[in-house]
């Protein structure tokens, strides 16, 4: 059942930075656009890289390996070679820490 | 200008696919016939010689778009159809059997053969090049662990594909006439490291030499070098680069010199035919001059920017030219504009294979490579384009950001 399990602290993601952290062995990624985060699967959909090691781009996630692009905010692929949506978590931030819905 | 009715493209895969997809997403309402010689709905080739060569990928999944995307898109695909000639003056395909298809304007996106020379033998049963799934298919099936296989040439393919057989655990030797695999592309020093790589999966490599025949009775047996050489194997890959596939203009008028010329916005020297991807010897406004790429990501874009100029909404074609290469855990990427350089500058470290190195020209990078080390060299992309002079310590520290190299006027 879905909880939601606290990753981090929340100042340890500052604006404009990825953090990849790991949910039951899972690679997700936590970005923070401007003050909001946002949860996604760290592994691209096109093949085994990690969004983490990209650069984030204001709302934007591209991966270092092809350069495909995803939006953080509802996985929504921006640009190929990547064709398959990213899959998105909810994120709340409790007191200090940072937690996914997972 | 009105938008023409009826647009054909020659050529149905990545370039062609993307600019069908184009001409829709730009609200063109016309008639979109989309024509290719292989019997597939269009696909992806890049993990012809990667994942789908070592069976990791089945091929539903390399397909550009599923097939209900064309029917929505009421883009017509006509498979299994090889086009003989474009007839620029009359206006009309011919297709082989005899049929003509009618056009108002037309792209060509025909893409490139494999270059075959002629080295006795290459015609025996056993001896494979990959350009199509059919070609990956029937490589597929002579590959299996402890088999031979000798592989021809260490350009891209011929790495990739000697990595997947590695990793499906067939013997490879690999003959290259150069001094290191990617020699042209990336000079000694760093062809040493993708050296270094194959070496450590076990690819024999014999550099420096090349290929007198291929041997054997009824079968590949064996190949033999110009030093004399003999190489026992079951099977042989070839890759020894592209030709681009330009015959269907002959005599079109369309000019043709390394492959169809076209200007930055696609256009050949004939109104209403058009080229891009591979065989588009396009004139780059950035370097300022034509050039020819077979990557990838030129066959998505140059197809979109070949569709919107088609309906007379071009922009200049200005990308930076960008490809990858994976081969075992190293990704390769490459990213500017091939030309002689005269230094080479490197950032990190080659003997743990993680590095950034930019070939520069009078003080300019005109392209750089990296080995996992992908953010970085997208962070390149503007430096590559802004072609200024750059200091190399700069490029060197790993502690400077490449976005802050160039100056905010000239950023892309």
């Amino acid at each position: 059942m879905a909880r939601f399990v606290t990753v981090a602290k929340a100042n340890s993601v500052q604006p404009g930075q990825v953090l990849k952290v790991e949910i039951d062995n899972f690679p997700v990624a936590v970005a923070n656009v401007g003050g909001t985060f946002h949860a996604f699967d760290d592994t691209c959909t096109h093949e085994d890289c990690s969004l983490a090691d990209g650069d984030l781009e204001q709302h934007k996630i591209i991966c270092p390996c092809h350069f495909a692009e995803f939006d953080v905010r509802n996985g929504a692929v921006l640009t190929p070679p990547a064709t398959v949506p990213l899959k998105v978590y909810p994120v709340r931030v409790q007191g200090s820490d940072l937690q996914v819905e997972f | 200008m009105p938008a023409p009715s009826t647009i054909a493209i020659v050529g149905a895969s990545l370039t062609g696919a993307s600019a069908a997809a184009t001409l829709r997403e730009e609200g063109f309402d016309g008639r979109v016939v989309l024509l290719g010689a292989e019997p597939q709905l269009p696909y992806d080739r890049p993990p012809l010689s990667k994942a789908y060569l070592r069976g990791a990928t089945p091929f539903e999944k390399t397909l550009l778009r599923p097939a209900e995307f064309y029917r929505e898109k009421e883009i017509e695909l006509r498979l299994s159809t090889t086009v003989t000639r474009v007839d620029a003056e009359k206006k009309w395909l011919e297709l082989a059997g005899g049929e003509r298809l009618d056009f108002d304007s037309v792209l060509v996106a025909t893409g490139g053969r494999n270059r075959r020379f002629p080295i006795p033998g290459l015609d025996l049963p056993g001896v494979y090049d990959l350009r199509t799934v059919a070609d990956a298919d029937r490589i597929r099936e002579v590959i299996a662990p402890g088999r031979r296989a000798v592989v021809v040439g260490l350009g891209f393919i011929g790495a990739e594909v000697a990595g997947s057989l590695r990793e499906c655990g067939v013997e490879v030797v690999a003959i290259e006439p150069f001094k290191t695999p990617l020699f042209r592309a990336l000079g000694e020093e760093i062809g040493r490291v993708v050296e270094g790589l194959h070496r450590d999966h076990g690819v024999d490599m014999i550099l420096g030499d090349a290929v007198a025949a291929f041997e054997g009775s009824g079968r590949v047996e064996r190949v033999v070098t110009t030093s004399g050489r003999r190489v026992e194997c079951d099977f042989a890959v070839f890759g020894l680069g592209i030709e681009p596939a330009a015959e269907v203009v002959a005599g079109s008028g369309v000019r043709v010199d390394n492959g169809i010329v076209v200007d930055e916005l696609c256009r050949t020297n004939v109104p209403g035919v058009f080229a891009a991807g591979d065989v588009a010897n396009h004139y780059h406004p950035v370097c300022a001059r034509p050039m020819r790429v077979e990557h990838w990501q030129n066959g998505v874009k140059q197809g979109a920017a070949a569709a919107r100029s088609m309906l007379g909404r071009g922009q200049p074609y200005d990308e930076v030219h960008w490809f990858w290469s994976d081969q075992y855990d190293a990704n390769i990427q490459y990213a500017g504009f091939h030309a002689p350089w005269d230094q080479v500058v490197v950032r990190g470290s080659l003997a743990e294979r993680k590095f950034l190195a930019f070939f520069l020209t009078a003080g300019r990078v005109e392209s750089a490579v990296a080995i996992n080390q992908g953010r970085d060299l997208r962070r390149a992309f503007s430096l590559i384009r802004a072609r200024l002079p750059v200091d190399p310590a700069r490029l060197a520290d790993p502690q400077v950001d490449l976005r802050t190299l160039v100056p905010a006027e000239k950023t892309a």
